[in-house]
């Protein structure tokens, strides 16, 4: 039997996968992965404890939680498809419109 | 260590984490949303593991169909390789982060590992994590978080068509008054 904290570092493993990619990446879409990678592995953690808890409303935390990714990839591709169609750039380095 | 968990360790080793190492370290945008794909497949057969069957179904239907679908046309609008990937920052700053992340992921591990929690992972009934039971708390004790989230997602939807938009296609359905000449944006020969 796989012990549960194996899949609960095999979360925080992914979770730190998902923080270097979002921080050492500069083009907006792999950023944007970046964050799907560490929603999934929040997920992994909620699945490893709903079965070490033996508790169903884990899961349907987890279902939300896929909810709220879908719109977040939806509304967050629209914006980096607007953002390339004014600057012809998704770098995320060289939007600095803000930044003055 | 046995069997099962070697064969569980070498599979997450190999498919989940080689997959996102090469999502975030692939400079062809394709290839990043490809190996997400596998990672997400990888995943949903560690859910499996979890005996969370619904979950495992959803993931493969919303996330490697539904998700990455729209990352693969969002990359086929805007595909062009990078010359230099990696973001900007000085040795001290790389050095920090990654030895802080690195320590703190090392550190969590060995407390996981050393864990003995009071919970044993004893028989489940057959049915725990599929449809009926992760539906049966669903629709009765969490039925408004459920209708709420419905909502927002059609807002999010919503919203990514108004966001995405040109000004000619608003135009054409009747939202906006603005001539189509303002299509064309005013600072797309200033960027850097």
């Amino acid at each position: 039997m796989i012990p549960v904290q194996d899949f609960l570092v095999l979360g925080a493993l992914l979770f730190a996968l998902g923080v270097a990619g979002f921080i050492y990446r500069r083009n907006a879409l792999i950023v944007l992965m970046s964050v799907e990678l560490m929603l999934n592995a929040a997920n992994l953690t909620l699945l490893a404890f709903a079965r070490a808890r033996q508790d169903v409303r884990f899961h349907v935390f987890a279902f939300m939680v896929i909810a709220i990714a879908a719109a977040e990839a939806a509304v967050g591709l629209a914006i980096v498809v607007g953002i390339f169609r004014n600057r012809h750039s998704v770098n995320l380095d060289e939007l600095t419109l803000m930044k003055h | 260590m046995s069997a099962d968990r070697i064969i569980f360790w070498a599979f997450a080793i190999i498919f989940v984490l080689g997959g996102s190492l090469f999502t975030i370290t692939r400079r062809n945008a394709v290839s990043a949303v490809m190996s997400l794909v596998a990672t997400f497949f990888a995943l949903a057969v560690v859910y499996v593991c979890l005996s969370a069957h619904f979950l495992a179904a959803l993931q493969v239907l919303v996330y490697a169909g539904a998700i990455m679908t729209l990352f693969v046309f969002v990359v086929m609008v805007l595909n062009r390789d990078e010359m230099d990937p990696w973001a900007r920052r000085g040795l001290l700053s790389r050095v920090l982060g990654i030895g802080l992340s690195s320590g703190g992921l090392v550190g969590l591990s060995f407390y996981l590992l050393d864990w003995k929690p009071e919970v044993t992972l004893g028989d489940l009934p057959g049915e725990w994590g599929g449809v009926a039971s992760v539906g049966e708390v669903l629709f009765s004790d969490y039925l408004f978080p459920f209708e709420a989230i419905s909502l927002l997602l059609l807002i999010a939807v919503i919203a990514a068509v108004v966001v995405a938009r040109t000004p000619r296609q608003m135009q054409q359905l009747g939202l906006e008054e603005s001539p189509p000449t303002a299509a064309e944006p005013s600072d797309a020969g200033s960027h850097p």
